[in-house]
C-alpha cells in the first residue's frame, strides 16, 4: 500500500524514516518536533526528501535515485492538516469540490452532495468556514480530502484544536468512515490515548526515527527500548542485570530489588532495562497474601504520596529501608476499587508484579540504537 | 482664473506613465512578491533587499542609471532601440519605465505582507488538490487580493507622481513628457504661482481620493 524509505537533512535534525503501511490504520506517535508530521508531508509530496524512495500502491511516486518525485496531486494522497485549513474565501460546497475540477459539472454535484450527507454537513453547503463550527470545519477538511477518491489519507494531529467531547465523537467518526470506505490511513499525533484508541499498528517516533513499528498492545506491553517506553508513558522502568534465565521466567536485579519476568531471550550478566505499567501492578493486604507464597514478585511497600485525576489515583510506593528515594514504583488504580480496598487509610501493601506483565529490554547504552 | 483654463495635458501624460507603470510594477511585481514572500530566507532576503535599493536612492540617481542603461551608450539600450525599435529616452514610456523602478519596492513589499499572511497549510492542502496554476488563482490571488489592490493603487500613486527619476530620463519637454510634477515645478520656476497652485490643488485632491480607496481595501472584514 505504501512504502517509504526516507532520509532528510535539516540543520540540527535528522530525518531518517523507513516504514510500511498496509490496507489499515498506522498511528504515527511521537512528541512534537519528533519529525513525524515531516513523514507525512513527505509522502504528501509537501517535502521533498534528500535520498530514499516512497511506494503508493507499488507504484513509485518519489524516487531520488530514479529522478522521479510526483507532483501532491498526482499522489492521490487525501490531506487534512492541524487546523482544519479550510479556504477561507470558499463556501463548504466549493471547498469539497476544490479537488474535483477535472469532473463534468453534474458529477462534481453528485459527488459533492455525497460527501455532504457522508459527513453530516446538509444545510451549511452555503456556508463559509467563518459561520461553522470546529468540529464542522473538521467534517469538510475530511470531506474535501475524501471527494477526489485518494488512496490514502493522511491526517495531521486533525483532532488537536478541538475540545474534548469534539474529539470523541470526530475519532468514532473516522473509525465509521474507515469502515465504509475501506480506507488506508495515516494519522499524526501526540496523544497516546489517541494513537491507542485509533491505531491498528503504532509507529514510535524520536528524534527523527522510527523506534518501533508494531500492533498498538505490542507498543504498549512490549516497547522495544527505554525511550519507548517513556514514550509510552510505562513510568516504571529500571536500570538492571539478568541474574537467572530459566525456561520459566528472567530475574533481573536492579539497585533495590529483584523482579521476575515471563522467559525471553536475555542471557544472565546482561544489562538490561525491566520495566511495568502503573495499571498492571497489583495491590495485596499483607496479612492475607504472604509475599514467599506467591509465584511472582511481591514487595512490601508504602505510600508515600498520591494524586487523584478524578477517575483514577496515582500511587507513589516506597520500598523499606532508604528514605533518599521519593519513590520506588508508581502505581494508577481506578477510582472503585481505590475506595473499596480502603486505600485512603491503608498505607502498606503487598505490590505484585505479574511476571506476563513485567517487560524485560535491551539497555540503551547511547549507542547501537533499535532505529527502524 | 478658473480650473477651465488649466492645460491638462500633464494630467493626461501622468495618467499615462502612472498607468503604465503601475502595469509594468503588476507584471514584474506579483512573481517577484510570491516567490519572495515563499522562497528561503536567504535568496528572498537578498532579493527584497535589493528591489529596496530605488527606494533608498534619490530618484535622480536611479533616473541617472536608467539614462544611461535605456540610451545608447549600453548594449542594453542599442538593443531595446535597434533590436525592439523601442525609443526609452526623452518618451513618456521612457518615464514610465523610470516611474515603474521608483515604485517597484512599494508594491513589492505591500504585494509580499499579504502573500506571506496566507496560511501555509491551505497552501499544502490546495497543493495535494490542483495544479499549481490553480492554487494560485483560486486560492492564492483570492486571498491576497486586498493586499494586492493596495499595493497597486501604491505604486500607482507613487509613480503617476514621480518627478526626478522621469525627468531624469524623459525630460521636460511640455506636451510630450511634461508630466503633471514637472509642469508644477515649471510654473513656479517661472512664477506663475496661480498655475502651480490650480495644479497642485488637483492633486491634493487626487491624493485624498486615494486614501479613500486605501482606506477602504484595508477596512476590518469579517473573517
Amino acid at each position: 500500500m505504501l512504502e517509504l524509505d526516507i532520509e532528510r537533512r535539516f540543520p540540527g535534525f535528522h530525518l531518517r524514516v523507513r516504514l510500511a503501511v498496509h490496507h489499515e490504520l498506522v498511528v504515527l506517535f511521537g512528541h512534537s518536533g519528533s519529525g513525524k508530521s515531516l513523514t507525512l508531508r513527505a509522502i504528501a509530496g509537501l517535502l521533498r526528501p534528500d535520498r530514499g524512495r516512497i511506494l503508493i500502491d507499488g507504484r513509485p511516486v518519489f524516487d531520488a535515485a530514479a529522478g522521479v518525485d510526483l507532483p501532491p496531486r498526482l499522489r492521490r494522497v487525501g490531506f487534512v492538516p492541524q487546523h482544519y485549513a479550510l479556504f477561507p474565501h470558499l463556501t463548504v460546497r466549493e471547498n469539497i469540490a476544490f479537488g474535483l475540477h477535472g469532473l463534468p459539472r453534474h458529477e462534481r454535484e453528485r459527488r459533492v452532495a455525497e460527501l455532504v450527507a457522508l459527513l453530516g454537513l446538509v444545510g451549511l453547503e452555503g456556508r463559509r468556514p467563518p459561520e461553522i463550527s470546529g468540529g464542522q470545519a473538521q467534517r469538510v477538511a475530511l470531506a474535501r480530502a475524501l471527494a477526489p477518491r485518494p488512496r490514502l489519507l493522511l491526517l495531521d494531529e486533525p483532532f488537536s484544536a478541538l475540545d474534548s467531547a469534539i474529539r470523541v465523537t470526530l475519532r468514532r467518526e473516522l473509525a465509521r468512515l474507515r469502515r465504509e470506505l475501506d480506507l488506508t490511513i495515516v494519522f499524526v499525533t501526540h496523544d497516546l490515548r489517541e494513537a491507542y484508541n485509533l491505531a491498528d499498528r503504532i509507529a514510535v517516533f524520536d528524534a527523527g526515527r522510527v523506534l518501533q513499528v508494531d500492533d498498538r498492545e505490542a507498543v504498549f506491553h512490549r516497547p522495544a527500548c527505554r525511550r519507548v517506553a517513556e514514550l509510552t508513558e510505562v513510568r516504571n522502568i529500571w536500570r538492571g542485570v539478568v541474574t537467572e534465565a530459566t525456561a520459566e521466567h528472567v530475574t533481573v536485579q536492579t539497585p533495590r530489588f529483584a523482579l521476575r519476568a515471563a522467559a525471553g531471550p536475555s542471557q544472565p550478566g546482561q544489562r538490561v532495562d525491566v520495566c511495568i505499567r502503573p495499571e498492571r501492578v497489583i495491590l495485596l493486604r499483607p496479612e492475607r497474601h504472604p509475599a514467599e507464597a506467591l509465584r511472582d514478585t511481591a514487595l512490601a511497600a508504602e505510600i508515600v504520596s498520591e494524586e487523584a485525576h478524578g477517575a483514577a489515583h496515582t500511587l507513589f510506593f516506597r520500598l523499606p529501608g532508604a528514605d533518599e528515594v521519593p519513590y520506588d514504583v508508581e502505581v494508577d488504580l481506578p477510582s472503585h476499587p481505590y475506595e473499596v480496598l480502603g486505600v485512603r487509610t491503608r498505607r502498606v501493601w503487598t505490590l505484585v508484579f505479574p511476571r506476563a506483565a513485567v517487560h524485560v529490554m535491551p539497555a540503551a547504552d547511547g549507542e547501537g540504537d533499535a532505529s527502524a | 482664473m478658473s480650473l477651465v483654463d488649466l492645460d491638462l495635458t500633464p494630467f493626461r501624460l501622468s495618467l499615462q506613465v502612472g498607468l503604465l507603470a503601475t502595469a509594468l510594477c503588476l507584471l514584474v511585481g506579483v512573481p517577484l512578491a510570491w516567490w519572495t514572500a515563499r522562497a528561503h530566507p536567504l535568496v528572498s532576503g537578498v532579493i527584497s533587499s535589493l528591489v529596496l535599493l530605488p527606494l533608498l536612492l534619490p530618484p535622480t540617481v536611479v533616473g541617472y542609471y536608467l539614462l544611461y542603461l535605456l540610451g545608447r551608450q549600453s548594449g542594453a539600450g542599442r538593443f531595446l532601440m535597434d533590436g525592439l525599435g523601442l525609443r526609452l529616452v526623452f518618451t513618456w514610456q521612457g518615464a514610465a519605465v523610470a516611474a515603474a523602478v521608483v515604485a517597484l519596492p512599494l508594491f513589492v513589499r505591500t504585494a509580499q505582507a499579504g502573500f506571506e499572511q496566507i496560511d501555509e497549510d491551505v497552501l499544502r492542502v490546495a497543493r495535494t488538490l490542483a495544479p499549481p496554476w490553480r492554487v494560485f488563482l483560486r486560492v492564492v490571488l483570492p486571498l491576497a487580493w486586498p493586499a494586492l489592490v493596495a499595493a497597486t493603487l501604491i505604486a500607482f500613486a507613487r509613480a503617476a507622481g514621480e518627478f526626478g527619476a522621469t525627468v531624469m530620463v524623459a525630460g521636460n519637454i511640455p506636451g510630450r513628457t511634461q508630466t503633471a510634477p514637472t509642469a508644477i515645478y515649471d510654473a513656479v520656476q517661472a512664477g506663475n504661482s496661480a498655475q502651480a497652485n490650480r495644479l497642485a490643488a488637483v492633486f491634493l485632491a487626487y491624493g485624498l481620493a486615494l486614501l479613500v480607496a486605501l482606506a477602504y481595501v484595508a477596512r476590518p472584514r469579517r473573517r
